[in-house]
C-alpha cells in the first residue's frame, strides 16, 4: 500500500479502512491482490430451472465484496420460489425474478454493485451483451439450448470463462470451461512443499557459510556443537560423504546410509543423551537430499507453446525467461526461504539472509531477460518477484482440450466400480452426472425417459443398476432444488469462482458432482 | 397433524413425507449465530424445521459483514443472536424461532433444558463452549452436530452418546504457551515478543499487573530460579512507573525502562550471552533525533502491511501510550473510588491497544535482532485469528442439515464425518463413516447418572456414605470433586462430610465427579448431576434415578463398570492417577455388570475407560492445563 503524499493535513484516520476491516478476514487467506482481482470482476449468472443454486452462488460472491454482477432471468416469482430462495420474500410474488433476487442480494454489500436482465419475447437475451462485458458467466440447468449457444458463442469469442450449475433434489453437479490456457502463479502450495533448500548443489557464499560454522566440529563446545543449524551439519556431512564415495548420495539406499552417517555424528555425551540440531538434521536427509526435478506442471508450462494473444501476457513473458534461466542454471530461481531450525539467533539470521539474496540475484537475471522482450518494460517487478518464488509450483490447466469421450470415462468409472465394491471404496458419482445431464434441457423427466436419453450415448445404461437408481432420484425431484443441497453447492461453485477470478489456488478441471444421501463429491474431467 | 404448503413442495418431494414431518415437529438449538449459524438458521428455516433455538452471546463487529449475511452495516453492536432471529423469521414466519442472547455456559441452560431438545447444532469459536456442549449433549443424550471452520477447511461431525465418538475422544490442540524466560529474558522469534508485548507490557501497565497470562507458563523452573526473582524484581519497578502516567516523560520513562535498564541488566548475565546475539539497548532520547522527519501518525498508522522501521515503531509507540494513557485517565475519572481500577486489556479489534502491542513488540524484535512484522501480521498472531469465509460457510453449514435428516431419522450409522479438502483435485470434501466412541475417552466413556438432592437438608456425607459407600458399593478410596476440580472428599479430607452442598457452593444442576481410587478393580470415573428435589423427611435427602442396587456378589460390588486397563500418560495435558502412578491400576473384566448398568434407562456406560484423566473436572487442579479463555488459538473455528 503506498500512500500518495498531499501537502494537505490527512484526515484523522487510525488503523486501517472500514473496507479492510470488513474484508480482514478474508485478505487473510487472497491477500490484497486477490481482493482487487474481486472487486474488478462483473459476474454475469443467466438464472433458470428453479433459481436458487445460482443465487446462492452469487451471495457468496456479493459478501466477498465481487465488484458487479448481473442476474439475467425470463421467470416470475411464484409461491414455490419461496419455499426455496431465500432472497425472495412475499412481497417479490408475480414479480421479475431477476429484479427481486438482485434487490435482496445488493442489501447485503453496499460495495457492490447489482444489475438485473429480465429477458423474454419483446426483450431478448442478445441485448445483454450488445454493451456490457463479463469476466465469468454463470448459468443454471436446466436452460434453453437456444439460451445456452449463446452465452457459449459470447464466451468463445471473449475468451470468458463458464461455469455450469445443475442442483436437483439430493444431487448436484458443476462445471467449469475455461477459455484456451489457464495459468495460474500463486497456486498456495502448502508451506511444507516449498522448502527448496540445494543443499546438493549449494552456490559458494553457503558452502563457505557451511564452512565457518562447522570448523574445527570435534572440537567445538557443547554449546556451539549443539546449535549448528541443520542445513550446515548436512552439507559439513555431504562434503565428506563425496570425499570419501566419490560422489553424492543419491538412490535410496545410500541416503539411509547417509542418515546414520550424519546421526553417527551426534553427541551423546550429555544430560540429554543427544543433541536436538542434529536429530532435525537426521530427519530432514531424505526430504532435503533430492537434486532438484521439475514438476509435470512446470514442465507443461516451459512445453506449451502459447499463442499470438497469449506469448504477450505477463505471464508468458516471465514463464519464458524462466525457462531461459533453468536452461542456462538446471534450477528454477530459488524461494529464498529457509524453514525454523534450532541455531543462534545471529548464525539463524545470517543463513536467512544468504538465501534471500541469492534469491534476489535470481529474480534479478530472470528480470533481466524480462525487459529484453518488447512487452517485458512495464511488468512489475513485484510480479517477476512473485513468479519466481513460486517457480516451481506454478500451474496451467487447459481449459477444454481433448477430454475423453463420455463412454472411454463410463467405461472406466464402471469398470473400477466392481474393484470399489469389493475393496469397500466409495462407487464413482458418474451416473449422477449422467441422469442431471440427462435433463440439461427440460425442466423434469421421468426416469425412463432419462435412461433412454443416457442410452443414446452409453447403450448399456438401462441394465446398469446404479443408473437407473440416479435417474429416478433426479425424476423423485421432478426439477425442483432443496435449499440445503443448492446452498452447499453454491458454496462450492462460488469457490471455483474465486480461484478463477483471483488466479489464485488451483480450480477444479473439470466437473465436480456431489451426492447429497452420501455428502460425497468427485471430480470427473467431462 | 403437520400441515404442509406449497413451500414445502421441494423437500416433500425430496425428503419423503416422514421426515418432512419430523423436521416440522422437531425442536432444535442452534449454539452459535456467527459464519456457521447465519447460513444454518437460513437452511434450517428453508428446510422446514419448525422450531429453532438459537444462542450467542457476542454482538455484531464490522469484521463479521464478508460473511455473516443475516447482518447488516446498522447492526453492528447489536446482539447476533436477536439480529438472526428478525432476520430469519421475516422469510418464513411460519417457523418458531428464539433467541437468548447469553452465554451456553450459563447454569440457566441446564441438562433439563438440554433434554428438551431434538438436537443441537454446533456454530461456536472456541474450544471451551464447544467442549461444554459436548459434555451437556452427553449428559442429556441428546444428538450433536459438530461443526467448524478455519479459512478453506472445515469439518462436520455427528456426536450420539454411545454411538459415535464425541468431541473430545481425539486430543484437541491446546493453545501455545511459552516458557516466561523465553518471554521475559531470551526471545529468539517475533511471537515471544508479540507476546511480550500484549500479556506482559500492556497488562502491566495498563491491566491488573497480578494477573497471569494464559499464554505465559510461569511454572518455575529451579535452574532459572534466580532469573525469575529478578524478573519480579522487574515488574515491581515497572509498577511504580506506571504513577508517571499522563505526565510528558512518561512514555519516555517506558521506553527507557524496557528497551533500556532491563535490557542492560539482561546483558550483565553474561553467561546468556556467551551462546546467543547480546540484545542492543535502544535509548529513547537518542531514536527520537530522527523521528523528527518521520511521516505524520496518521499516515504511519495507515500503512497496514508494511512492517515499519525503528522511527516508525518509537513514533507510534509514544503515540499509543498516549491515548491508552488518556482512555485510563478519564477511565478513573468516571469511575467511582470504592468500585476496582479501570483496566484496559488486549482485544485485537481495539485499535489502540493494537497499535501498542505492535510497536512494542517490534521494538523488542529490534533490541533481539529479530525480523520485524507488519500490523496486519501481528493482529492476526496476537489475536488468533482465524481466516474465515462466507464459501466454507455455506459448505459446513449444508452439511450439518444433511446430516441433521439422519439423526431426524435415528439412523446414525449412515450419519458421515465430512471434512472440507478444498486443494485435493480429485475431490473437494471427504466423507468417512463416524468414529467410535474412544473408550479412554476422558469425557464420554464416563458413567453419568442424575442424581435428585434435597437441598434443604442434604450433606456432603449423605452422598459418600449412603449413597456412594451403602447404594453403590464403593469402598474405602475415592474421591468427590466439584464442578472446579476442587476436591470435596478423600480419604484425607474429611472434613466438608457434614457440611451441606449449599455450604459447599453446590447448587441444582452443577456436576459432581466420583474418582475411584481403590488399587483394585477401580470404578470409570462417575459424573452426577445435581437435580433440586423435595425428597420426604422419611426418605434419604439424596436418591439416584433407576440405579440397580447393589449385588452381594464378586468384592467390590457396584453398578459402576470397571475401567479398563492401565494405559501410558500420553501427553502432558493429562493429569496424575490419583493413585499416584497408576501402577496399581488391574484390568478387569466386569461384563455382567457392564450388561446390567446399560440396560439402565438412565444411566448408560458406553464404554469402559482406562485412567483419570482431568478434563475440566480433574482430580488434582494443579496439575491441570485448561483453557479458560475465550481468545485461545484454535484448530478449526469461526466466529
Amino acid at each position: 500500500m503506498t500512500e500518495i503524499v498531499t501537502d494537505q493535513t490527512p484526515p484523522v484516520l487510525h488503523g486501517p479502512s472500514d473496507k479492510e476491516k470488513k474484508y480482514d478476514r478474508q485478505l487473510r487467506l487472497w491477500a490484497a491482490s486477490g481482493q482487487k482481482a474481486l472487486e474488478d470482476a462483473h459476474i454475469l449468472l443467466l438464472n433458470s430451472g428453479s433459481g436458487t443454486v445460482g443465487v446462492e452462488t452469487l451471495k457468496n460472491l456479493v459478501l466477498p465484496g465481487i465488484g458487479k454482477f448481473t442476474i439475467a432471468d425470463d421467470s416470475i416469482v411464484t409461491e414455490a420460489d419461496l419455499g426455496v430462495n431465500f432472497f425472495l420474500d412475499e412481497d417479490c410474488l408475480g414479480m421479475s425474478r431477476s429484479e427481486s433476487c438482485v434487490r435482496l442480494l445488493q442489501e447485503l454489500n453496499s460495495d457492490v454493485e447489482g444489475q438485473h436482465y429480465q429477458f423474454g419475447r419483446d426483450r431478448p437475451l442478445e441485448g445483454l451483451f450488445s454493451d456490457a462485458t463479463f469476466t465469468l458467466i454463470l448459468y443454471t440447468l436446466p436452460i434453453d439450448s437456444n439460451n445456452l449457444t449463446l452465452i457459449q458463442k459470447y464466451a468463445n469469442e471473449k475468451k470468458v470463462p463458464l461455469l455450469s450449475i445443475h442442483s436437483a433434489g439430493f444431487y448436484s453437479y458443476f462445471q467449469t470451461h475455461l477459455p484456451g490456457s489457464f495459468p495460474i502463479v500463486d497456486t498456495h502450495p502448502d508451506s511444507t512443499a516449498t522448502t527448496d533448500l540445494r543443499l546438493l548443489t549449494p552456490w559458494p557464499e553457503l558452502s563457505e557459510f557451511a564452512q565457518s560454522v562447522t570448523k574445527d566440529i570435534e572440537n567445538q563446545s557443547a554449546h556451539d556443537h549443539g546449535h549448528i543449524p541443520y542445513l550446515a551439519i548436512l552439507l559439513h556431512h555431504l562434503a565428506r560423504w563425496q570425499s570419501e564415495h566419490g560422489a553424492l548420495p543419491s538412490t535410496y539406499k545410500e541416503k539411509t546410509a547417509f542418515r546414520n552417517f550424519v546421526s553417527a555424528s551426534t553427541r551423546t555425551d550429555n544430560a540429554e543423551g543427544g543433541e536436538e540440531n542434529f536429530e532435525e538434521a537426521v530427519a530432514a536427509v531424505l526430504k532435503t537430499i533430492s537434486s532438484p526435478h521439475l514438476s509435470g506442471a512446470v514442465k507443461e508450462v516451459f512445453d506449451y507453446k502459447p499463442d499470438e494473444v497469449e506469448s504477450v501476457s505477463s505471464f508468458w513473458i516471465i514463464a519464458e525467461a524462466i525457462k531461459t534461466f533453468y536452461s542456462k542454471h538446471n534450477a528454477l530461481p530459488l524461494p529464498g526461504s529457509v524453514p525454523d531450525m534450532k541455531a543462534q539467533s545471529t548464525i539463524y539470521v545470517q543463513l536467512q539472509n544468504i538465501y534471500k539474496s541469492k534469491a534476489r540475484q535470481d529474480v534479478l537475471e530472470v528480470l533481466e531477460t524480462v525487459r529484453v522482450h518488447p512487452g517485458g518494460k512495464d511488468i512489475p517487478v513485484t510480479e517477476v518477484e512473485i513468479f519466481c518464488k513460486n517457480a516451481a509450483f506454478i500451474k496451467l490447466i487447459h481449459g477444454k482440450t481433448s477430454p475423453a469421450s463420455i463412454v472411454e470415462i463410463a467405461d472406466k468409472e464402471f469398470e473400477s466400480d466392481d474393484i470399489a465394491a469389493l475393496a469397500m471404496m466409495p462407487l464413482s458419482l458418474l451416473p449422477i452426472y449422467l441422469s442431471l445431464n440427462a435433463t440439461s434441457h427440460v425442466p423434469s423427466a421421468s426416469s425412463s425417459e432419462i435412461v433412454a436419453t443416457i442410452s443414446k450415448i452409453i447403450p448399456s445404461a438401462s441394465s446398469n443398476p446404479r443408473i437407473v437408481k440416479a435417474a429416478e432420484e433426479v425424476a423423485r425431484a421432478k426439477g425442483g432444488e432443496l435449499h440445503n443441497i443448492s446452498s452447499l453447492t453454491g458454496g462450492m461453485v462460488a469457490q471455483e469462482v474465486i480461484k478463477i477470478v483471483t488466479q489464485q489456488y488451483i480450480p477444479i478441471d473439470n466437473t465436480c458432482v456431489f451426492d447429497g444421501i452420501t455428502s460425497r463429491t468427485q471430480v470427473l474431467r467431462v | 397433524m403437520v400441515q404442509f404448503t406449497k413451500r414445502d413442495q421441494s423437500y416433500h418431494k425430496s425428503l419423503g413425507s416422514p421426515t418432512n414431518a419430523l423436521a416440522k415437529e422437531a425442536r432444535v438449538l442452534m449454539v452459535g449465530a456467527g459464519g456457521i449459524g447465519c447460513e444454518l438458521l437460513k437452511n434450517l428455516v428453508l428446510s422446514g424445521f419448525g422450531e429453532i433455538h438459537i444462542v450467542d452471546l457476542d454482538t455484531i463487529d464490522l469484521s463479521n459483514l464478508n460473511r455473516q449475511f443475516l447482518f447488516r452495516y446498522e447492526h453492528i453492536k447489536k446482539s447476533k443472536a436477536l439480529v438472526a432471529k428478525e432476520a430469519a423469521h421475516a422469510f418464513n414466519p411460519s417457523v418458531k424461532l428464539e433467541a437468548h442472547h447469553s452465554n451456553i455456559i450459563d447454569p440457566g441452560f441446564n441438562v433439563a433444558w438440554f433434554k428438551s431438545f431434538t438436537m443441537v447444532f454446533n456454530a461456536l469459536d472456541n474450544l471451551d463452549a464447544r467442549r461444554h456442549v459436548n459434555k451437556m449433549c452427553l449428559a442429556a443424550d441428546v444428538p450433536l452436530i459438530e461443526s467448524g471452520t478455519t479459512g478453506f477447511n472445515g469439518q462436520v461431525q455427528v456426536i450420539k452418546k454411545g454411538v459415535t465418538a464425541c468431541y473430545e475422544c481425539s486430543p484437541k490442540e491446546l493453545p501455545k504457551t511459552f516458557p516466561v524466560c523465553t518471554i521475559r529474558s531470551t526471545p529468539s522469534q517475533a511471537i515471544h515478543c508479540i507476546v511480550w508485548g500484549k500479556s506482559y507490557l500492556l497488562s502491566e501497565i495498563f491491566g491488573t499487573s497480578e494477573e497471569e497470562s494464559a499464554q505465559i507458563d510461569s511454572s518455575e523452573d529451579l535452574e532459572n530460579e534466580k532469573e525469575i526473582e529478578k524478573l519480579r524484581q522487574e515488574s515491581q519497578a515497572l509498577k511504580k512507573i506506571r504513577g508517571a502516567m499522563g505526565t510528558q516523560s512518561f512514555p519516555q520513562l517506558l521506553f527507557d525502562k524496557v528497551y533500556q535498564d532491563d535490557v542492560n541488566r539482561l546483558l550483565s548475565m553474561e553467561d546468556m550471552w556467551k551462546t546467543r546475539r547480546p540484545p542492543q539497548p535502544l535509548k529513547f532520547a537518542k531514536v527520537m533525533e530522527k523521528a523528527a522527519e518521520l511521516a505524520p501518525v496518521d499516515q504511519i498508522l495507515k500503512d497496514d502491511q508494511r512492517a515499519w522501521t525503528l522511527e516508525e515503531n518509537v513514533a507510534i509507540f509514544t503515540d499509543s501510550l498516549a491515548r491508552l494513557s488518556s482512555r485510563m485517565q478519564s477511565m478513573k475519572t468516571s469511575s467511582k473510588s470504592d468500585s476496582a481500577e479501570p483496566t484496559i486489556t488486549f482485544d485485537k479489534d481495539d485499535q489502540d491497544t493494537l497499535d501498542f502491542v505492535t510497536a512494542s513488540a517490534n521494538l523488542r524484535s529490534l533490541v533481539f535482532g529479530i525480523d520485524t512484522k507488519s500490523r496486519f501480521d501481528i493482529k492476526q498472531m496476537a489475536g488468533n485469528i482465524i481466516p474465515a469465509i462466507a464459501t466454507t460457510n455455506a459448505i459446513v453449514a449444508g452439511l450439518c442439515v444433511l446430516q441433521s435428516f439422519k439423526v431426524l431419522k435415528g439412523d446414525f450409522s449412515s450419519s458421515k464425518e465430512v471434512f472440507l479438502s478444498p486443494f485435493a483435485p480429485q475431490r473437494l470434501l471427504s466423507s468417512d463413516k463416524p468414529r467410535t466412541p474412544n473408550p479412554d475417552c476422558p469425557v464420554c466413556s464416563v458413567a453419568q447418572a442424575l442424581l435428585l438432592v434435597d437441598m434443604s437438608r442434604a450433606t456432603l456425607g449423605d452422598l459418600v456414605e449412603d449413597f456412594l459407600r451403602l447404594e453403590l458399593g464403593y469402598g474405602e478410596e475415592f474421591a468427590v470433586v466439584n464442578h472446579q476440580s476442587q476436591t470435596l472428599y478423600d480419604v484425607e479430607e474429611t472434613h466438608n462430610l457434614t457440611k451441606k452442598f449449599s455450604d459447599l457452593g453446590i447448587k441444582g444442576d452443577n456436576f459432581l465427579k466420583v474418582i475411584d481410587e481403590g488399587d483394585e478393580n477401580p470404578r470409570v470415573d462417575l459424573v452426577l448431576n445435581f437435580q433440586e428435589s423435595s425428597i420426604s423427611p422419611d426418605d434419604k435427602p439424596v436418591r439416584g434415578v433407576n440405579f440397580p442396587p447393589a449385588s452381594n456378589s464378586e468384592p467390590p460390588s457396584s453398578p459402576i463398570a470397571r475401567r479398563r486397563k492401565p494405559v501410558e500418560q500420553s501427553n502432558g495435558h493429562t493429569a496424575d492417577a490419583p493413585n499416584g502412578n497408576g501402577s496399581a491400576l488391574v484390568t478387569s473384566d466386569s461384563g455382567i455388570k457392564k450388561r446390567q448398568i446399560s440396560e439402565i434407562d438412565e444411566v448408560e456406560i458406553p464404554a469402559k475407560r482406562s485412567k483419570v484423566q482431568s478434563n475440566g473436572y480433574g482430580n488434582s487442579g494443579d496439575t491441570i492445563v485448561l483453557d479458560d479463555t475465550a481468545d485461545v488459538a484454535i484448530l478449526i473455528d469461526d466466529d
